[in-house]
Formats: C-alpha cells, structure tokens, sequence
C-alpha cells in the first residue's frame, strides 16, 4: 500500500466517525497546549527571575561570615561556627584595586514609631555605598551621608511603602521618627526599589549609617558584605582578592563565604529550569491520559468495524497491513491533535504575553517538539493493543461482525 | 483447479459439537459454474469459506492448484485470497463512508498499484457492471441491485480466478436479483470459476453444475452439459 493512500484511508476513516474524531482530538489538543502553556510559564518565571539578578547590579559579589559546608547547586548551608565579620574587615577589603565599592549590612528588625504610629521594620545599617551598590534611587532628600563608616550619626533614610505606612500624605523629610525608642531624623525617601528585591526589600525598610545600627543592636558583626567588584572582569580577582583578605586578618583561617552574582544566578537558574520540567512533565500526563482515552476508543471502533475489517481481510489484506492501518490512524489523530493543541498553545501564550507584558513569557524551543513527539508516541504505543486485536482477527466471526 | 479430500469443519458452541462439513470430497475445475444449494444448517457457507481460504479445515486436505493450502501461513493465505479470490455477500460489505469508486478501488489500493492505473481499471469495472454514472455515489445512495453491482466491481478487479458468491441476491428483489446473476454468468462466460450459494431454485437451476448440501455432506452433485 502506497503511504498517500494509507493517509487518505486514515484520514477517510477518521472523518467517518465524526464525534469520535472530535473527542480525541479535543483530548490530544489540551494535553499539547498545557504543555506550551505550562514551560511558558516556566521559562517565563526564569527569565524573570534573571532579570531580576541583572537588576540586582551586574558586578556584585556578597560576603557572608561561616564557610559554606557544600559548594555547588545547593542552597547554602552555613557552619555553625561564625566567625564575625566587622566593618574594619570591610574597610580593609574596599582597599583592593578590583573593588570599587563596599556596602557592609547590619540587618535587624525594631518597632519605629512617628506621632502615634508604630510598625515593626527591617533596619539596614550601611554605608553610602549601598546606594550605588544597589543602584537605588531617591523619591526625596539623600542618602546616607559618606565618611567614616566607624562613624555613626542618628539620621534614617526609609523606603516608599514604609514612608507612606508612617506618614500618609505628609511630608516625612526633616521629620524625627523613633527606631527602638533611639531618635533618628529621615534624610531621604527611596524611590520604589520596585521587583528589584531580591535579597532585601528596601520599600519597608530603613536605612541607618552602620556603626549606628550596631550599636543600636549591641552587636559588632556585620550581616553580610555587599561588594562590587571594578567591573565585570575583575569578579574573579574580587573574589580572590576577598578571600585571601579575609584569611589574613583572620588568622589563616578562612572562614567566610563569597557568593557571586554568576553563582546565584546558575543556581536559581537550575531550580527554575527543572520546575519548567517538571510542570511540562505533569502537563506531558493528561498527553499519557489522552493515550488511554485513545486506546479506549480505538478498542471501540475496532468493535464497531469489525465486518470492515472482515471485508479487507476477505480481499487479502494481511494482518501486518490491518497493523498498520489502524496505527496510521492513531498517528494521523496525534498529530492532527498536536497541530491544534499547538495553535491553542501559541495563541494561549501569546494571550499571555499581551496581558502581561511585564513577564518574559516564552515557549522554550523544545517543548512543541516534546509535546508533540509525546502525542504521537503515546497515540502509537496505545494504539498498538486495539489494531492488533484488529489484525487477528477471524476473517470470518469478522463478517459475520461477532 | 479446486480440490478437497476428506475436508471436515467442526464447532464447539459451549459443550456441544456441531459437524458443520463431514469429510467432504469434491473438485471445482477451472471456469465452471457451480450452484450450492440445501437446507440452512447445512455446511454451504462453511464450505465457501474454506474454498475461499478465509476458514480453515479441521482435517482433510484443501489443494488449490496442486498447492496443498492447509499447511500454507496466514499471510500467504491472505496473498492467495487478493490474487486468486473475488467474494460477494449476501449483505455487500460496502465500506459505507466510500464512494462506489473508491470501494472498488480498494483491493488495487491495498496492493499498491499506481494512481493511474487504479483509474482506468475502476473505471472500466464500474462501466462493464453499467454503474459508470453511480461511481460517486456513496452505497446509502445506490439500491441494493447497484450495491452488489458495486461489490461483483471489487471482487473481480485483482482479475481472480475463482468468484465466490454467498447468498448474492438474498436481500434484492427479483428484477435486481435478476441483474446481479447475469452480471455473474457474463464474468463466468469470461473464463472465471463461479460458484454461488442459493435458496432459489431458479437460480440453482441456470448453472452447470449443482451441489446439494445436507448436514455437511454432499447429498446430490449434479453436472449438466
Ligand atoms: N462460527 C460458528 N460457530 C458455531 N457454529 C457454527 C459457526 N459457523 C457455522 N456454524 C454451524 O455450522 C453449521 C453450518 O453452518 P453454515 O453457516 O455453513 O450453514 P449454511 O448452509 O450456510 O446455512 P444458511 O443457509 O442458513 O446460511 C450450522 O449448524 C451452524 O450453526
Ligand atoms: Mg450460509
């Protein structure tokens, strides 16, 4: 049999049983679009979360004090063994030529309260160089001010959803708010930080000069290190030149942990990319559910053919061929139901994109071929019982439609 | 030529077993025309089936040209019934969703033969069964004379040498049933092995040779010159 002609006998048989056809078309389509849709989302959440990082400031490195138990993919683990860092270790860093700046972070939580109002808060303490390290901007006012970073002075900048929480309408610079019953006069508003949070969010935060938040918290340790490295090459030699830092001063031992942006990155990115596998492989199981509905509904139009299948066995069809009829039809199914399971899927996600068009939602390249592959794979592998028990079936009882 | 020896057929329906063909002995020579006549129950369509390769025989010996058929797979059985055998029913077994051309069509599509050719030879079998103006017509439009017209068309177009008919005018009235045996006597007048399975007398009594079953045994064999 020429393969046009088994197409087109496929093809005659599917459109001769309509609602059939319908059914398991519709069954296929769903499957293949959830898994378009399903990775866009994803891929979409990946990228998002790349951008993110990007935003975070391109050249950063962060200093954490312990040493990390595991290096690789996982998270950090850090060793209960903290050795502190201190903001004369941060100075001391600032002073290699691949750093071009150094926010160290003193983080902590306290009641701030203004005319009555009170909210518990995050409290940074850091230094000037946070504001170009985390590329903010202001909404009002300035930053901390740059010196001495042993220095302490009671000023505060806070962010826009905590200025907006303390002081409604009201003009906040100037004003003097209480941070654990210490006064402190706001110098600056922060422009919205906006999704660039990871790690911190700022716009419910304020920001103190370092020595003053440790003092604030009675304690000398810094939370972590922000470092920016000068410029992109000099990550590598920032890191080094971090580390070989740190053992120095602290004995030889080295005891604290240097993370770059490359290395979150790659991390997220792992766990972001096997999410998107994972939802396309649960989506790929209503594709497997879709292979047994065809199984089922093969089984019955074998049942309802069956003098069909008689007549061609009567004019010397073999069994192979009978085989082979049956298992084109199931492929011409999947793959029809694939097309449109494609075009529901691109259409779904180009909806998407339209009404959110702050979310980099794509389709990865691989997944239409996966979903497809996986359609026509299962139609086949389903297909395969009911068109055999076609293909041996008895010439004769087949007639007869017993 | 067609020859059994000793040919039995057996069923088991639950514990019971019904003969339906005792030992039966017979030769069907090329370009005969042969009637297969007897009471229902008596083993006629059981024996057209293991003449037209599509039953097996229990026992006994099934030579098809010298060929012993008995021992032969299922495939080449399958190969021998598209090369060797036209079939007709009582019922048609139009594939519905075909046009009358694409039934006809069918045997040479499922053996692979060019487009063109398949054309000319549809064509010319639909013309000689005077069905040239039904060819797409699907069966639900045609009446029961022009669907088994339609059906003599696919039987004879892989050119068989032997045509096998099971009851063909069963469900037609007289005057089709009438079209539908001539149609079959011209084919035979063409050199082709006829043999039909019939109640009617009249009919039984248009061919040469006429084989009365009774209780799967040949009770009269008849042949006329
Ligand atoms: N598949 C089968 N299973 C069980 N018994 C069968 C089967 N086919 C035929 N028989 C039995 O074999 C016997 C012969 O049947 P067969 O169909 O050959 O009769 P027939 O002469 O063609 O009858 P009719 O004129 O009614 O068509 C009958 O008793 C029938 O019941
Ligand atoms: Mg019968």
């Amino acid at each position: 049999m020429r393969l046009s002609d088994l197409f087109k006998f496929s093809l005659g048989a599917l459109g001769g049983a309509r609602t059939r056809t319908w059914l398991m078309l519709l069954a296929m389509s769903i499957g293949v679009s959830s898994v378009l849709l399903l990775t866009a989302v994803g891929e979409g959440t990946r990228h998002y979360v790349n951008n993110q990082f990007m935003d975070l400031g391109s050249h950063l490195l962060i200093v954490m004090p312990g040493k990390l138990e595991t290096t690789g993919g996982q998270p950090p683990i850090l060793s209960a063994t903290e050795v502190d860092i201190t903001i004369d270790d941060a100075i001391a860093i600032s002073r290699s030529p691949s750093i071009r700046r150094v926010a160290p972070m003193v983080l902590g939580s306290a009641p701030a309260s203004w005319n009555q109002r009170e909210r518990t808060v995050n409290v940074i303490g850091s230094t000037a160089d946070l504001y170009d390290v985390r590329k903010l901007t202001m909404a009002s006012g300035r930053f901390l001010p740059t010196g001495d970073p042993t220095r302490g002075a009671p000023v505060a900048v806070i962010g826009d959803t905590l200025k907006a929480e303390l002081f409604g309408n009201t003009a906040a610079l100037g004003e003097r708010i209480r941070i654990d019953g210490q006064k402190f006069q706001i110098i600056g508003v922060l422009e919205d930080a906006g999704g660039a949070g990871v790690g911190m969010d700022l716009r419910d935060a304020a920001v103190i000069p370092v020595a003053t938040a440790q003092n604030l918290f009675d304690s000398p340790s810094l939370f972590r290190v922000m470092v920016e490295a000068d410029g992109h090459s000099a990550i590598s030699r920032a890191e080094r030149a971090i580390i070989d830092i740190m053992r120095m001063r602290h004995n030889g031992e080295e005891d604290v942990t240097v993370i770059t942006q490359n290395a979150m990155l790659a991390t997220f990115d792992n766990i972001l990319g096997s999410l998107t596998l994972a939802v396309g492989g649960i989506a790929a199981i209503s594709l497997a559910v879709a292979g047994v509905l065809i199984m089922n509904v093969m089984l019955v139009a074998v049942a309802q053919r069956k003098t069909e299948i008689g007549l061609l066995k009567a004019i010397g069809s073999p069994g192979r061929q009978i085989l082979q009829l049956f298992l084109a039809e199931a492929s011409m199914l999947a793959l029809l139901g694939a097309l449109v399971g494609l075009i529901i899927g691109f259409a779904g996600v180009y909806g998407l994109a339209k009404a959110l068009p702050d979310f980099p939602i794509g389709i990865p390249y691989w997944a239409p071929l996966a979903a497809a592959g996986t359609s026509l794979g299962t139609s086949v592998i389903f297909c395969f019982l009911p068109a055999r028990r076609a293909a041996k079936l008895d010439p004769v009882l087949a007639l007869a439609g017993h | 030529m067609i020859r059994f020896s000793k040919v039995s057929r057996q069923f088991e329906v639950g514990e019971e077993r019904v003969l339906a063909l005792r030992e039966i002995d017979m030769e069907i020579h090329d370009g005969e025309y042969a009637a297969i006549m007897g009471p229902s129950g008596s083993g006629k369509s059981t024996m057209l089936n293991i003449l037209g390769l599509l039953d097996r025989a229990d026992s006994g010996q099934y030579h098809l040209d010298d060929q012993d058929t008995t021992t032969l797979s299922e495939t080449k059985r399958a190969a021998l019934r598209r090369r060797q055998f036209g079939f007709v029913f009582q019922s048609f077994h139009l594939v519905p969703r075909m046009t009358a051309a694409q039934n006809v069509e069918l045997p040479l599509n499922l053996d692979g033969v060019s487009p063109r050719e398949r054309r000319d030879r549809v064509g010319a079998a639909l013309d000689s069964m005077g069905l040239a103006d039904r060819a797409n017509h699907k069966p639900s439009q045609l009446s029961g004379g022009q669907r088994q017209r339609v059906a003599i068309a696919r039987a004879t177009i892989m050119k068989p040498s032997v045509l096998l008919a099971d009851e063909p005018t069963g469900n037609l009235d007289s005057k089709s049933s009438k079209e539908v045996i001539q149609a079959l006597e011209t084919l035979n007048l063409a050199g082709i092995t006829l043999v039909v399975i019939t109640h009617d007398p009249s009919i039984g009594d248009r061919a040469n040779r006429k084989i009365v079953m009774q209780d799967g045994k040949i009770d009269q064999d008849i042949t006329l010159n």
